[in-house]
Parts: C-alpha cells; sequence; structure tokens
C-alpha cells in the first residue's frame, strides 16, 4: 500500500474489480458444470427407484 | 470510551463458546473411529449416540450461540461506541442460557437424552434436555433485545445516518434469530416439553419436523452471519483495503435475512407429512437465498481484490498472492470461501428437488453440513478469536505462527474429512448409523473411506487443540496489549442510504407475508385433518 502512488491508489479504487468477476465466472461456470456431471453423470444413470 | 466491562462480558461468552468446542471436537473424532467398526472394543451404540448427540448439541447450538452473543455484543459497543444497554440484563442472559447448556448436558452425557441434535420425535429424550435446550434459547432472546435496543437508541439519536453496517448485520441476525426460533420454541413448549413428562400420550411428528424446519434452515444463517460480518466489515481492513459496497452488504443481510426463512421444507422433501407442492415452493426458496451469497461472493472477493492491488498486486489474479496470507484473519477468509465453493457446490444437490432423492439421509449430507459449518462458518469464528482475543483480554496473541498453522490444518483436516464422507453417502451410506453388522461388497467398498475420514478427524482435533492452546497462552500472557477493533472503511461512504437499507420495519413484514404462506397451510392442515391416533398438540 505503501509504494503505489497516490493516483495508482485512485485508479484502484475506482477500476473494475475484473480479476473478481473472472473468479466469479469460473466459480459459477464450475458450479453448472458440477451439477450437471453429477445429473447426467451419476443421478440419471441410477434409473428408477427398486 | 472505557468498555472493559464489555470486553469481559464477550470474552466470556467467546471462552463459553470454544470451551464447548474443545469437548466436542475430542467426541468427534470418537465418533468417526467408532462408526468406522475398525476398533471392535471401542463400539458402543450407546455411547455414540450419546457422544454424537452432544457433539452436535455442543457445536450446532453452544459455540454458534455464545459466540454469537458474544462477537454481537463487543460488536454493538464497539461499532456505535456506546455501553452495552444494561449490563445486568445482559449477564442475566448469559446465565439462563448457560444454566441451560449444563441442565441439557446431564442427560446428554448419561445417555438420556440421545435424540441427536435435531430432536426429532418419536425419539423421546429427559425433560431437563428440552427444558435446558429452550433456556439456552431463551437466555439468546435476551441478546436480541439488547442488540435491538441498542440499534434503535442509536437511530433514534442519530437520524438520517446509516446504521454502521457492522450493527446492521447484527441487528439483522438478532432479528433474524427471533423469527428463526419461533418454530422450535413452538414444538418444544407444546409438544415435546409436556410429551417427555408424560403429560400427553402421543404427538403428531409430522407436525415437530414441519416445526422444526420453520427452525432448521434459518439456524445456519444465525451461525451465518457473524461470518459475513467478519468478511465485510473486518477482513477487508485486515488485507489493507477498503470494502468495495456498503450498499451491497446491506442488500445481502436484508436478503439472507429474509429467504432465509421461508425455505424449510428441503428438509422435508421425503418426509409424508408435506405435499409436492409446498415442497417446491420452498425449493424455488433455497435456490433464491443463493444470491446473498452470490452478493457476498463477488462483494468480499472484490474488497480482497482492492485489498491485493494496493498491496502491488497485478494482472488479473496477481492481487491473491499480495495479500497478507499470514494473517489469520485474511487467510481463515480465503479458506473459508475455497470450502464454500465444495460446500455450496453439495447444497445445489440437495436443494435439487429430483437429485435430493439421491443423497437424502445419506452420509453425503453429513459431508455437506461439516464443510459448511464446520469449514466456511466455524474457520472464520477462529479467524475472529484470533483478532479479538488480545482487544478483549489486553494480551497479545501467544504465537500467529500457531494460529496460521491452526488454520492451514483445520482447512486439510475439514477437505480430507468431509470428501470421503460426501463419497460414502454416493455409495449408499446412510447418515446417523454408528455401524453395520452385515458384510457385503457395498459395505466393504466404504472401507477406505473410512480410514481417510479418521485421518481426517485426527488432524482436526490436533487443529482443535492449537486453537485453545493458543488462546489460553494469549489469555495467561503477561504482557500488555493495548488495541481496539477498526472496522473497514467503505470506498464510498453509505451518506445517501435509502431507509429500506438502514431499516428492518419494512422487512419484518414481508417475512410475516413469506411466513404466513409457506407454513400457514402447512402447519394449519395438522389441525384440519385425520391424523389417526396422534393428537396435533397431543391432546
Amino acid at each position: 500500500m505503501n509504494n503505489i502512488s497516490e493516483e495508482e491508489r485512485k485508479k484502484i479504487l475506482e477500476s473494475s474489480p475484473v480479476g473478481t468477476w473472472a473468479l466469479m465466472l469460473i466459480v459459477g461456470g464450475g458450479m453448472v458444470i458440477a451439477w450437471l456431471m453429477m445429473y447426467y453423470g451419476v443421478f440419471l444413470p441410477r434409473g428408477h427407484i427398486g | 470510551m472505557n468498555n472493559s466491562a464489555e470486553k469481559k462480558l464477550a470474552l466470556t461468552h467467546l471462552w463459553v463458546a470454544f470451551g464447548a468446542f474443545g469437548l466436542a471436537a475430542v467426541m468427534g473424532l470418537y465418533q468417526v473411529i467408532e462408526r468406522s467398526g475398525f476398533f471392535g472394543f471401542l463400539e458402543s451404540r450407546a455411547v455414540y449416540y450419546a457422544s454424537v448427540s452432544t457433539h452436535g448439541v455442543l457445536m450446532g447450538f453452544v459455540l454458534t450461540t455464545f459466540f454469537i452473543m458474544g462477537f454481537g455484543y463487543y460488536t454493538a459497543t464497539s461499532s456505535l461506541k456506546m455501553p452495552v444497554w444494561n449490563l445486568s440484563f445482559a449477564w442475566v442472559g448469559f446465565g439462563v442460557s448457560l444454566s441451560g447448556v449444563v441442565m441439557a448436558a446431564l442427560p446428554l452425557l448419561g445417555g438420556a437424552a440421545s435424540v441427536l441434535f435435531t430432536f426429532y420425535p418419536p425419539m423421546q429424550a429427559h425433560p431437563l434436555f428440552y427444558i435446558g435446550a429452550t433456556l439456552l434459547v431463551v437466555g439468546s432472546w435476551f441478546w436480541c433485545v439488547s442488540m435491538i435496543v441498542m440499534y434503535t437508541q442509536w437511530k433514534n439519536a442519530n437520524p438520517g445516518i446509516a446504521v454502521p453496517l457492522a450493527m446492521f448485520a447484527t441487528t439483522a441476525n438478532a432479528i433474524l434469530w427471533l423469527w428463526t426460533s419461533v418454530g422450535v420454541a413452538v414444538e418444544v413448549l407444546f409438544q415435546l416439553i409436556p410429551w417427555s413428562l408424560g403429560w400427553i400420550d402421543s404427538i403428531d411428528p409430522g407436525l415437530a419436523r414441519t416445526l422444526f424446519a420453520w427452525t432448521l434452515h434459518p439456524i445456519v444463517y444465525f451461525w451465518l452471519i457473524p461470518t459475513y460480518t467478519a468478511f465485510y466489515c473486518l477482513v477487508p481492513k485486515q488485507a489493507g483495503g477498503f470494502l468495495f459496497s456498503d450498499e451491497m452488504a446491506r442488500a445481502a443481510f436484508i436478503l439472507l435475512v429474509v429467504f432465509s426463512l421461508p425455505i424449510g421444507f428441503h428438509h422435508l422433501y421425503m418426509d409424508p407429512e408435506q405435499g409436492h407442492g409446498w415442497k417446491i415452493l420452498h425449493a424455488v426458496g433455497t435456490f433464491v437465498v443463493t444470491l446473498p451469497t452470490f452478493i457476498t461472493g463477488f462483494t468480499v472477493i472484490a474488497s480482497l481484490e482492492i485489498a491485493g492491488r494496493l498491496n502491488g498486486g497485478k494482472g488479473l489474479f496477481g492481487w491473491i498472492a499480495a495479500l497478507p496470507w499470514t494473517n489469520p484473519m485474511v487467510l481463515a477468509i480465503i479458506l473459508g470461501l475455497l470450502m464454500l465453493i465444495f460446500g455450496g457446490f453439495g447444497g445445489l444437490v440437495n436443494a435439487s428437488y429430483a437429485m435430493n432423492a439421491m443423497v437424502h439421509n445419506t452420509a453425503w449430507v453429513s459431508g455437506h453440513f461439516h464443510l459448511i459449518f464446520g469449514g466456511t462458518t466455524v474457520i472464520m469464528y477462529f479467524g475472529v478469536a484470533y483478532y479479538l482475543w488480545p482487544i478483549l483480554s489486553g494480551k497479545p496473541l501467544f504465537c500467529k505462527a500457531m494460529a496460521v498453522k491452526q488454520l492451514w490444518t483445520w482447512f486439510i483436516g475439514m477437505i480430507i474429512m468431509t470428501t470421503p464422507w460426501h463419497i460414502l453417502g454416493l455409495l449408499g451410506q446412510p447418515r446417523r448409523i454408528d455401524s453395520v453388522n452385515y458384510n457385503n461388497l457395498l459395505t466393504l467398498s466404504w472401507e477406505p473411506y473410512e480410514v481417510t475420514m479418521m485421518f481426517g478427524g485426527a488432524i482436526l482435533l490436533y487443529s482443535s487443540a492449537l486453537l485453545l492452546i493458543n488462546l489460553y497462552k494469549t489469555q495467561m500472557g503477561t504482557e500488555a496489549y493495548q488495541g481496539e477493533i477498526e472496522y473497514a472503511e467503505p470506498i464510498h461512504a453509505p451518506d445517501d442510504l435509502p431507509e429500506y437499507l438502514n431499516s428492518f420495519k419494512l422487512w419484518n413484514i414481508v417475512i410475516a407475508v413469506f411466513m404466513l404462506i409457506a407454513f400457514g397451510y402447512p402447519i394449519l392442515q395438522f389441525f384440519l385433518m385425520e391424523t389417526f391416533g396422534s393428537g396435533r398438540w397431543g391432546v
């Protein structure tokens, strides 16, 4: 925090958190893929109860 | 402001919380060893169920309630900069809760309340257990009253000004808990206590389960909100940055309070006493409550990104490495969020109406619960404890390196223990069993996972010991420490906050309407339909 200029600091505080957006997309996408894998890869192949 | 009395109040609550945690952690390792079936001399169904019931009560009710109250009192006095309203009243609440714990512990430890922490009938416990649990809850209502009074006093003294976020969140939790505890309070007062005392012969388990479902899901958010409070109000400062958005935090807390309440039937998907339509309604609500979790994920990660970039981090993900990973609070949130991702996925499977049939009442559910609660929620309790202990005790933290090691071992132990637990569920192992008395290829296939879980349990107990030693040594230290809690500043101060983000009046009305829709007829039906022997309240 000490090594950056005031201009850089202001830029950081005002810029969009692109890394967060990327992480949220990765995590959200990963959850959707994992859910689909669970549904089609584990749940449906088990077939009907009994 | 001299708040030494408030510090003592908070620290006493926190010691009860972590004392209960230490005892429960020992029981946890015993249980994972006992149920593996590898150590015949340890096998005892009676001891196992006494242990697992006590473990659940200590972790789920005692650790959480006392932590929440202690953290809440200190948050209130430090964020509002005013003394705790009626300190004697607060101590009475503490005494009522503690006496309830002691009362419930007697039958629990004696094997007369082996009904698990959900105490579903027709399993019946000794009356002292139900009365003790009731007193624990009644004591926590004292805390709720204190928080709401302090919030109101501050708001009246500062009209038009945003209530500090930490206090807004704490008050939200107090309101949530008052709404949440109604279901279980009605169940215990009108069904379980009269039944256990022999005043009535029978009760309707369907009604009891419906009332408990009222409580069972929002109680998770009662446990979680202090964790989220630390996420929003403490972590950004500790990481070297600012809170990304105060308004988004308030919106998340409001959504959590409103939508965590009318959704409890996802615990009853396989129950016959409620119709499909009601279950689907609650299922939709369950997916809605993921929204504030995603808002929280985004806002706190954005706050961490700002901190990482201010610390010199570059590139799309370079800020992650620039975070202060050796700060216990920051490390706790990183590891907690990682566990939230895995646990959150498990929760989506649980909430899916069809897929729930695959994992319902299997070991998967216990694995999920431990990962979310023991992982995300409790690891942040540790982070808060490491931060608050020096402030409350006036002694520097005994060993920061030990704290970091403890958090890592907790994370590793939890992953090692809960991953095979999930797999065991998919392999068909029921939850809440102490052993199986038959051998076939299915049960033999469980064994490698049982062994792995024991290693996870052992690591978790080691980690628990590290925590308690560190806190104890801190308390017993001879050096002095002077510091006060530092709340994170938002990038933009909430100067023009609309009243609906600064007050709960509107939201209490919304909750009342939602609860009437979600639980009105499902409860009323028990008084309208023929129940063939089971009285509604047992009369």
